[in-house]
C-alpha cells in the first residue's frame, strides 16, 4: 500500500457523515462563554473587595495592622550570623573551614579574580596609570623581580622596574600599598623603593642598614616604616613638616614584620599586648590574655580593630595532634568593644584509626598571614594558597581567590 | 461581541466545518464527540473573532490536542459497535494509539506537514515524524498488508 492510497481510504470512511451547521450554535456558545467569564471576573473582584473592606474595617476597629507584628526588640545579630565555637581568653572564637574545603566556600568577588595568577600581557604603568591599587604581585625576571600592579578596575600594569631579592626572598610585604592606594613601597638591600601608580615614577631612598625586610605605611600615607632584623626606620616619602628628617630611627621591634602603625600586636615582655604607635616608637595600650607563642606577619588596622596572626600554645578548646593551631586575632582598639578570634585547626581524618589520630591535613607554620582589609569589617587572610575573607560581624568566612602567585599585597582598591 | 452571528465568522465556519468534522471523526472515532469538540473549538473562537492571529491553528489546537493521551484516556470509539459494521479501515484506525492516530489523520487526511502538526499538537518535529512512521506501519498491518518496506511489490 502506498501513501497516496491512504487518503481515499479515509475519505471512504467519512463519506456518509452528515453536513454540520455549527455557525449559529458556535456564536451562541461564544456569547454564553463570554457571559460566564464576565460573571466569574465580577465575582472574583467582589470577593477581593470584600476581603479588603473587611481588613480595613478590622484594622479601624482594633487599631492594629493585621499581619504586621513588630518584633519586641531589635535583632541582636546581623543576617547570616554564625554562632561562635566558644571563648578563648574571654574572646569569642570561630573555627575556620578545614583545609581542602576552601573551594566550596561562598565567593567574595574582587578585582583579584579567581584564581589569582600572573597576567599574560599586562600594560605599561607609564601608559596606563592606576588610580587606586587593588593588589601588587611580583613577576620573576632573571635574578630580580618586576612589580605588577592591579587596579581597582581589574586591569594589570607592570611597573618597568627591576627589584633585587632581599634576605627573605621576594621583596614584597603585605603592607606595601599606601592607605590612599596611590603608592607602593618595596624593601631593597640598603634602600627602599617607592613607586607612584599614577606617574609610574620610582623613588629610591637609601637607608643606613643593608638588611631590610618589611615595609608598612603610616595612616597618613606620607611616611613608611621600613624594618630589618636590627633596625626600624620611619622614612618620609611625601611632604614633611617642621624640618622633619628624611629617615628617623625607631625603637627596634622583635621581628621586622612587627613594625606597623597605628597599632601593633606583639609580645611585650612575654605578654601579648596591643601597642600604639607614637612619634618615637610604640607604647603599650593594654595587655591581652592570649596564648601567643609567636606572632606571624604584619598587623593591619581596620575600623577600630587591629588584626594579626599568631601561633598559639596548645589550646584545650581546639585540640591538635600534629601541629599548633594558628589564630587570626581581631583585637578591638577600644577595650570595651569585643575582640574576635578565628582559629585555623587541623582537618580530622574522615575515618580515624583508634590509637593513631593522624589528621587528614594540617596548616604548616608560615602558611598563613593577614593580608589587609576588604572593608571596615572584613579581614583578608592568606591561608595555604587561598585568599579568604573573614566577616567579623557574622563570623562567616568566604573564598576570595586561589593564590597562584608567590606573594601578594592588597590595597584599598580591593573592594572595587 | 454582538448578539447576532458575525457574517464573516459564519462564512469562516461554513467553509471549514465539514472537513474538520470528518477529520475529528477519524481522530476520535465518535461522531458525537467529534461534533462536540468542534463546536467547543468554534465557541472558544467566537469571543476572540478578529483578534486571533491564525484562527485555523487556534481551532485545530482546541480540536485535536484533547485527543492526545495526556488529555484523555478514553478509547477511540465511544459508540457501541453496530452489527455488521466491521469496516477494515475503522478497525485499522482503532488499532493505532491515540497520538499515532491523530498524527496519521492530520498527515494523510488533513494533509498538514509534519512541522504544522508539531505546532498544532505541541510536539517536537522528531516526535511527530516517529509517530507518523509507526502509525503507517500499524495501519498497514491492520489492513493486512505486509511490512512497509515491501510496499509496491506484488503480494
Amino acid at each position: 500500500m502506498r501513501r497516496e492510497e491512504v487518503r481515499p481510504l479515509l475519505e471512504r470512511v467519512t463519506d456518509d457523515l452528515p453536513e454540520p451547521d455549527l455557525a449559529d450554535a458556535a456564536w451562541s456558545g461564544g456569547l454564553a462563554l463570554q457571559r460566564k467569564q464576565r460573571r466569574s471576573t465580577a465575582i472574583v473582584v467582589l470577593v477581593v473587595a470584600l476581603v479588603v473592606a473587611a481588613t480595613v474595617i478590622t484594622a479601624a476597629i482594633t487599631g492594629t495592622r493585621p499581619g504586621v507584628v513588630p518584633p519586641d526588640r531589635p535583632p541582636t545579630h546581623p543576617p547570616g550570623y554564625v554562632p561562635p565555637a566558644g571563648q578563648i581568653a574571654g574572646m569569642d572564637f570561630w573555627i575556620a573551614p578545614p583545609s581542602g574545603s576552601e573551594r566550596f566556600l561562598d565567593r567574595l568577588a574582587t578585582p583579584l579574580g579567581d584564581p589569582l595568577r600572573l597576567p599574560d600581557d599586562p600594560s605599561d604603568l607609564a601608559i596606563e596609570p592606576i588610580e587606586q591599587i587593588a593588589a601588587v604581585v611580583l613577576s620573576r625576571l632573571g635574578d630580580g623581580y618586576e612589580p605588577i600592579l592591579l587596579g581597582s578596575d581589574g586591569l594589570w600594569a607592570r611597573a618597568n622596574r627591576l627589584l633585587d631579592p632581599i634576605a627573605t626572598g621576594a621583596p614584597l610585604s603585605p603592607g606595601a600599598i599606601s592607605p590612599d592606594g596611590r603608592r607602593v613601597a618595596f624593601p631593597q638591600p640598603g634602600h627602599v623603593v617607592v613607586i607612584d601608580s599614577m606617574t609610574a615614577e620610582g623613588m629610591r631612598i637609601p637607608l643606613p642598614t643593608g638588611d631590610v625586610r618589611s615595609v608598612s605605611w603610616l595612616p597618613d600615607g606620607e611616611r613608611v616604616l621600613v624594618s630589618g632584623p636590627t633596625a626600624t626606620y620611619r622614612v618620609l616619602v611625601g611632604t614633611g613638616g617642621n624640618g622633619e628628617r628624611l629617615i628617623t630611627s625607631l625603637h627596634t621591634g622583635t621581628t621586622p614584620d612587627a613594625a606597623t602603625a597605628p597599632y601593633r600586636l606583639d609580645n611585650l615582655e612575654g605578654q601579648a599586648t596591643l601597642l600604639d604607635y607614637v612619634e618615637s616608637g610604640w607604647t603599650a595600650d593594654y595587655p591581652l590574655q592570649l596564648p601567643v607563642d609567636t606572632w606571624v606577619g604584619q598587623t593591619f588596622t581596620g575600623d577600630a580593630v587591629a588584626a594579626r596572626l599568631f601561633v598559639a600554645y596548645p589550646l584545650p578548646q581546639v585540640p591538635t595532634v600534629a601541629s599548633r593551631a594558628q589564630v587570626f586575632a581581631a583585637i578591638s582598639t577600644l577595650r570595651w568593644q569585643p575582640s574576635r578570634l578565628l582559629v585555623l585547626g587541623e582537618t580530622p581524618h574522615p575515618t580515624p584509626t583508634p590509637g593513631s589520630p593522624t589528621p587528614a591535613a594540617v596548616r604548616t607554620s608560615g602558611c598563613c598571614q593577614m593580608l589587609g582589609w576588604y572593608n571596615e569589617g572584613t579581614a583578608l587572610l592568606q591561608v595555604s594558597g587561598w585568599v579568604l575573607a573573614w566577616e567579623l560581624r557574622t563570623g562567616q568566612v568566604h573564598r576570595v581567590a586561589a593564590l597562584e602567585v608567590d606573594g601578594l599585597a592588597v590595597g584599598p582598591g580591593i573592594d572595587g | 461581541m454582538r448578539d447576532t452571528v458575525d457574517p464573516e465568522f459564519a462564512s469562516y465556519v461554513d467553509a471549514r466545518q465539514a472537513r474538520w468534522l470528518r477529520c475529528a471523526y477519524l481522530v476520535y472515532g465518535d461522531l458525537d464527540r467529534a461534533e462536540e469538540q468542534l463546536l467547543h473549538a468554534f465557541s472558544r473562537l467566537a469571543p476572540r473573532w478578529g483578534r486571533v492571529d491564525d484562527p485555523d491553528v487556534f481551532v485545530q489546537r482546541l480540536l485535536y490536542q484533547p485527543a492526545l493521551p495526556h488529555w484523555t484516556a478514553a478509547p477511540w470509539n465511544h459508540a457501541p459497535p453496530q452489527p455488521g459494521d466491521e469496516d477494515p479501515v475503522r478497525t485499522a484506525l482503532a488499532g493505532l494509539s491515540a497520538v499515532q492516530r491523530t498524527v496519521f489523520v492530520l498527515l494523510y487526511f488533513e494533509e498538514l506537514t509534519e512541522f504544522e502538526i508539531a505546532d498544532v499538537l505541541n510536539l517536537s518535529h522528531n516526535a511527530v515524524h516517529g509517530h507518523a512512521q509507526s502509525a503507517m506501519t500499524a495501519f498497514r498491518t491492520g489492513l493486512g498488508y505486509g511490512d512497509w518496506r515491501n510496499a509496491g511489490k506484488p503480494r
